[in-house]
């Protein structure tokens, strides 16, 4: 089996995040990212990380040796070649909430419902509170908590939030593919990759 | 390097070597210890009553601390409020206002309950293990290096106090630990760090001298943390000590070069062995000619640095250096002293 390639190459120049958010969570949502320089980060995969100026100033000077971080200010989310595009990390998510003023693209969860998805478990239509859309199909979607905040990061089974009315309550409503549970599954699922698509 | 004190630490373990009498031969049968030891703890401590009362108190569970992420979650008292609810007992720390010992745990450990898994409420830790941030005492505005930074504990504390702003860079050269220190950003919603898996040798190499305050919790042999670590009674000879010793030198004075003139560093093991703490500070600051101990403003009460050990005669100013004992301050042992750079 081929290796999985490492991190090797950094670039500070490119437009595809805020296309990204854009294109997800509207123009409004760009503002959230006033300030932040994108740092885009390519190995096996393609991350992308905000930067504050003291950050930026660190990181060039890194880079001006040769050198490249392994991790580095906000962490954004991931760039795909396929379906989904982007997989935004649940920081950023927050931080777009923040901005908006209120959840888009968001399935909000029971107590006991973001507990089962904490062991990767999918969200189904009974742990399910309230809906907002714009949602897509297979396209991402945030589970929050009672307390508004992101756990996880699905990909949806519905494209309107009517449509829930036609699903039993143990069907699926999102395929969860990160979890916040994932940080501390390191030790019992190695290897386990961060995003299950 | 290393010649002078070498030769120091040659002596040092030949009286060690000699010193080993009946009494420490039996305390040392009696709790499963080396009696090297043993002998060296009767030397720090002064006296064999005192050695007992620490050995005991290394077999008692370790008192853990929670230090709220209020990255995250802005409410403390709604964090402590959960815990409670869970059946903790918790006794609020004095000295650092996130943070709260466990004075009795629920029925589910810290690191099991929802809260903990939910992503960043808090963190646990031994109390110790909170001082070095607060002896950095990091303003918005620095540029910080935490130089053998994974897993992160102290890294993410030192972005708490610094609200997220300005800059930390974190170093540290293990692949499995830095994916734990990665981990630890993420969940706990870090901003300002860079992280750099490197030799934190090669700092200087990198930045030049940059940073206006470092922190080396250095890699050590843990002789502070037997409660969590009990085969560190047997496991660790004279000699391993003396050869950690070499990698925390030339740690601590890049470490050293990597900081402004002026600038702050503190240097912390969870050990409280005099080979790799005051040793190490001696060397490095004989070495680097630039940097001196500085007394701390610490709001916490520790005991003085060693200054003598087996007739070796060190520096005076090792004194001001700080350490924790787990049967006078009921935390893990601890080593903590803080340096400045002259120019």
């Amino acid at each position: 089996m081929r290796p999985r390639e490492r991190v090797l190459r950094c670039e500070l120049s490119g437009e595809e995040l805020h296309r990204h958010v854009e294109r997800l969570y509207g123009k409004e949502a760009l503002e959230a990212l006033a300030g932040y320089i994108p740092l885009y980060c390519s190995g096996g995969f393609t991350e992308v990380y905000l930067l504050s100026q003291q950050l930026l100033d660190a990181v060039r000077s890194l880079m001006s040796s040769g050198r490249v971080p392994y991790y580095s200010g906000l962490y954004a989310g991931r760039l795909r070649t396929r379906r989904p595009l982007f997989i935004p990390s649940h920081l950023l998510i927050e931080k777009l909430y923040d901005r908006l003023g209120k959840p888009v693209r968001a399935f909000a969860a029971s107590e006991q419902g973001i507990k089962v998805l904490m062991y990767g478990k999918d969200l189904l239509k009974e742990s399910l509170v309230s809906c907002y859309e714009p949602i897509e199909v297979g396209e991402v979607v945030s589970v929050l908590g009672p307390d508004r905040r992101v756990y996880a990061i699905g990909l949806s089974e519905i494209s309107r939030c009517s449509e829930l009315d036609r699903l039993s309550r143990v069907q699926v409503v999102a395929r969860t593919i990160f979890d916040l549970g994932w940080y501390l599954r390191g030790g019992t699922i190695p290897r386990e990759p961060k995003y299950r698509v | 390097m290393g010649g002078r004190f070498d030769s120091l630490l040659k002596d040092v373990g030949r009286r060690i070597s000699e010193s080993i009498d009946r009494e420490v031969r039996g305390i040392a049968s009696r709790y499963g210890y080396l009696e090297y030891m043993i002998s060296r703890y009767r030397e720090i401590l002064g006296g064999i009553s005192n050695v007992v009362e620490m050995l005991e108190a290394y077999e008692k569970p370790l008192t853990r601390s929670i230090r709220v992420n209020t990255l995250r979650f802005s409410d403390v008292s709604e964090v402590v409020d959960r815990l409670r609810a869970l059946g903790y007992e918790l006794s609020k720390i004095s000295w650092e206002k996130f943070s709260y010992v466990v004075t009795r745990q629920g029925k589910v450990p810290p690191g099991a309950t929802h809260e903990f898994l939910l992503g960043g409420y808090y963190l646990y830790r031994g109390v110790a293990s909170l001082i070095p941030p607060i002896a950095l005492n990091p303003y918005p505005e620095d540029r910080v290096l935490d130089n053998a930074a994974a897993p992160g504990g102290k890294t993410t504390h030192i972005a708490q106090l610094m609200g997220n702003h300005g800059l930390i860079v974190a170093v540290d050269v293990s692949r499995e630990r830095f994916r734990a220190l990665r981990t630890n950003l993420e969940r706990m919603g870090v901003e300002n760090v860079l992280a750099l898996r490197a030799d934190g040798r090669r700092v200087p190499e990198f930045f030049g001298a940059y940073f206006t305050k470092a922190l080396l919790d250095a890699p050590c042999t843990g002789e502070g943390i037997i409660q969590l670590d009990p085969s560190r009674k047997t496991k660790t000879t004279f000699e391993d000590l003396v050869k950690a010793r070499v990698r925390q030198v030339q740690l601590l004075l890049a470490t050293v070069r990597a900081t402004v003139s002026g600038g702050r560093i503190v240097y912390s093991t969870c050990s409280i062995a005099p080979e790799e703490n005051e040793f190490s500070v001696a060397e490095a600051i004989e070495v680097a000619g630039n940097v001196r101990i500085v007394k701390p403003d610490l709001p916490v009460n520790l005991d003085p640095g060693v200054t003598e050990y087996f007739g070796v005669r060190l520096p005076e100013e090792l004194k001001f250096c700080g350490r924790t004992y787990p049967h006078k301050h009921g935390t893990e042992g601890f080593f903590v002293c803080v340096l400045e750079k002259g120019s």
